[in-house]
């Protein structure tokens, strides 16, 4: 663990006044927000511990959490990818219309994701605008492992880029004009100096890029076809667990998807502290 | 180029020479005709306000901007066409710019590692640059790590190593708390003489300039108002903006004095033009007594006097029948100040060992 040093008001004894406001926001938690998370655990083990690793290894559940995995990350790939290199052009060359663009970046996270899906079905589906041309070939998108990564990379477009753009921003240019007074050439203080800089944001992004894709779930039910063994993602497997009645197996893959989601948060906030520290320079 | 401002030292070679060089804002021009040479191994110092265009012609030198009009050369070769990485040209910025992710070593290797020089002889290399900032022991630390003296030798080592043909200093000592500047300064001034690097320092501070600068340029609002040593701008200005700027200056109409100082030893009518003197110029004298000054500016009355430590300050109002109270600032040293001990509302007769006449 990395102790952050941080200024706060120096803490003073407890007095009676804060500890009731305290108990009275941890109260208000406890139906919204606590305990829906505690009976996750609570039912996932009350048959036993056994039975729990039972419902978790069955196959199309472990199929289901891979592919979760697997498409999240390729989302996070290239979203993070996407997210630099859009921060870089954009932030370095002031580009005309860029706050436009901005915007646009930004949009898929005010649309709603059922949307988003749908969307996605209308361009790629076989009577799609793009769709149409992909129909005469032996491919097809929609409903395929690389319709869930369509998905998850527009409802988490501008997350990598929303965490990145403004950490460059906060770059002090002059490193990049010492780098060029030293010689190197723009891609050279890109790759030795503005990405280091940048490898705090990067990493938040990505978490925050991964956390979302994990749990997506209204746009991957409109595209992926819902097929067990397949196109089931996690959060897809717990629903349709649900209305089987399978609570158990529902349960148990609930509670792996809290367990990554609680871990991705904590990577989070230790990034923060890591690499906060040494992030502006001076 | 206006010949007036050559510098008037001896005829020696010319590291950088810049030439005619102009820089408009849109429709705002930034730098006139700026025009100035820095010979081997000396260093120029660029004096002037904010906004006086000084920082604007740093960078223009540096690559970093382009200038609309005038030339550039570097030992010879023209360099206004090159990008900023081909000038080899080392520059300290003002917050020194050291890259947080790298050590303090591989800050100093950068340049090196660019031109793509063997990682033995970088190590080599950064070695003998620690010895040479006195940092030997603080090679893996951080820049976060390190003080603000630290890191702007740092900053000085990291432009060393790769063997720029020019230093360039961007106000690097403005970040620095005051009592650290007077070492460092004398500091840095020991290290270029020693490897005979031409330095262009960029300052608003009279005292860093002259301490810093074989040459000062005093540069307003885009125009270089003069150019020359030290001791050269401070006791021949040859405007009121330059006098003013580098020390303490009193400027009096000449057609307002009686008797003008030139009389003593010139023809008696009073020239057109304003009459420069600086405070620590200024001998007083008991009235009636006869100054013994080269030059008898009049008679006066002190108004306040004043300590600053290694000297007394006075104001005088000078008995002239001026439409306002006119008044000159003097300075004195502790001897004169015991020769002749003064106190408000006492008579004197004042006299300059020296003075000069603006036109």
């Amino acid at each position: 663990m990395v102790k952050t040093q941080s200024f706060k008001r120096q803490q003073e004894p407890p007095d009676l006044t804060g500890l009731v406001g305290m108990g009275f926001i941890l109260l208000a938690m406890m139906p919204l927000v606590i305990l829906p998370i505690a009976s996750i655990f609570i039912f996932g083990f009350s048959k036993g511990p056994v039975h729990f690793w039972s419902a978790l290894t069955e196959a199309p559940a472990l199929h289901a959490l891979q592919l979760s995995i697997l498409t999240s990350a390729v989302a996070t790939v290239c979203n993070v990818f996407f997210g630099v290199v859009a921060a870089w052009v954009m932030g370095r060359d002031q580009l005309r219309g860029s706050s436009a663009l901005i915007v646009l970046i930004s949009l898929p996270t005010a649309i709603p994701t059922a949307v988003a899906g749908f969307a996605l079905l209308l361009l790629w589906g076989r009577s799609g605008l793009l769709g149409r041309f992909i129909e005469q070939t032996d491919y097809q998108i929609m409903f395929t492992t690389a319709a869930i990564i369509l998905a998850n990379i527009f409802v988490t477009f501008p997350l990598a880029f929303g965490v990145i753009k403004p950490a460059l921003d906060n770059l002090d240019i002059n490193y990049e004009a010492a780098a060029e007074t030293m010689g190197a050439t723009r891609w050279q203080t890109f790759r030795y100096v503005v990405l280091p800089s940048l490898r705090g944001a990067i990493i938040t992004g990505a978490l925050l890029t991964f956390a979302r894709s994990i749990g997506e779930f209204g746009s991957t039910i409109m595209v992926s076809g819902n097929l067990a063994m397949r196109t089931q993602t996690a959060p897809l497997y717990i629903f349709a667990k649900f209305n089987e009645g399978d609570i158990e197996s529902a349960n148990a893959i609930a509670a792996v998807l809290a367990l990554i989601s609680f871990a991705i948060f904590s990577l989070i906030m230790l990034t923060k502290g890591r690499w906060g520290r040494w992030g502006r320079g001076r | 180029m206006n010949p007036e401002l050559q510098p008037t030292t001896e005829p020696r070679r010319a590291a950088l020479k810049v030439r005619g060089v102009s820089k408009w804002y849109g429709a705002e021009r930034v730098l006139a005709d700026v025009s100035f040479s820095i010979g081997e191994g000396e260093s120029l110092v660029i004096l002037g306000h904010s906004g006086s265009g000084k920082t604007t012609t740093l960078r223009i030198i540096a690559g970093l901007e382009k200038p609309d009009a005038g030339e550039i050369l570097l030992n010879g070769r023209h360099i206004e066409h090159l990008r900023a990485r081909e000038r080899n040209i080392g520059v300290i910025f003002q917050n020194y710019a050291l890259f947080p992710r790298m050590t303090v070593t591989e800050n100093i290797c950068f340049g090196l590692r660019i031109r793509g020089v063997r990682r033995t002889e970088r190590e080599r290399i950064a070695a003998e640059m620690l010895g040479l900032i006195g940092l030997t022991d603080q090679s893996d630390k951080y820049p976060g790590q390190l003080s603000g003296g630290q890191q702007q030798r740092v900053a000085i080592a990291r432009a060393l190593a790769y063997q720029p043909a020019l230093l360039l200093f961007d106000e690097s000592f403005s970040a620095l708390d005051p009592q650290m500047r007077g070492g460092l300064r004398r500091e840095i001034r020991a290290l270029l003489r020693q490897l005979r690097i031409p330095a262009l320092f960029i300052t608003h501070d009279q005292e860093e300039a002259m301490e810093l600068g074989d040459q000062i340029a005093i540069l307003n609002r885009g125009q270089l108002e003069q150019i020359g040593a030290p001791e050269q701008i401070y006791h021949h200005p040859r405007s009121e903006f330059v006098a003013a700027f580098l020390g303490a200056a009193n400027i009096i109409d000449l057609q307002l004095l009686a008797q003008p100082p030139l009389v003593a030893d010139r023809s008696a009518s009073a020239p057109p033009g304003r009459l420069l003197f600086r405070p620590e110029e200024v001998v007083l004298q008991p009235l009636p007594a006869p100054v013994e000054a080269p030059f008898l500016l009049g008679a006066g009355r002190v108004v306040e006097v004043g300590f600053a430590g290694a000297t007394e300050w006075l104001n005088i109002e000078l008995d002239l029948p001026a439409p306002r109270p006119l008044l000159i600032r003097v300075s004195r040293t502790r001897w004169e100040s015991r020769q002749l001990r003064l106190n408000a509302g006492d008579p004197v007769a004042i006299g300059l060992r020296t003075f000069q006449i603006l036109e």
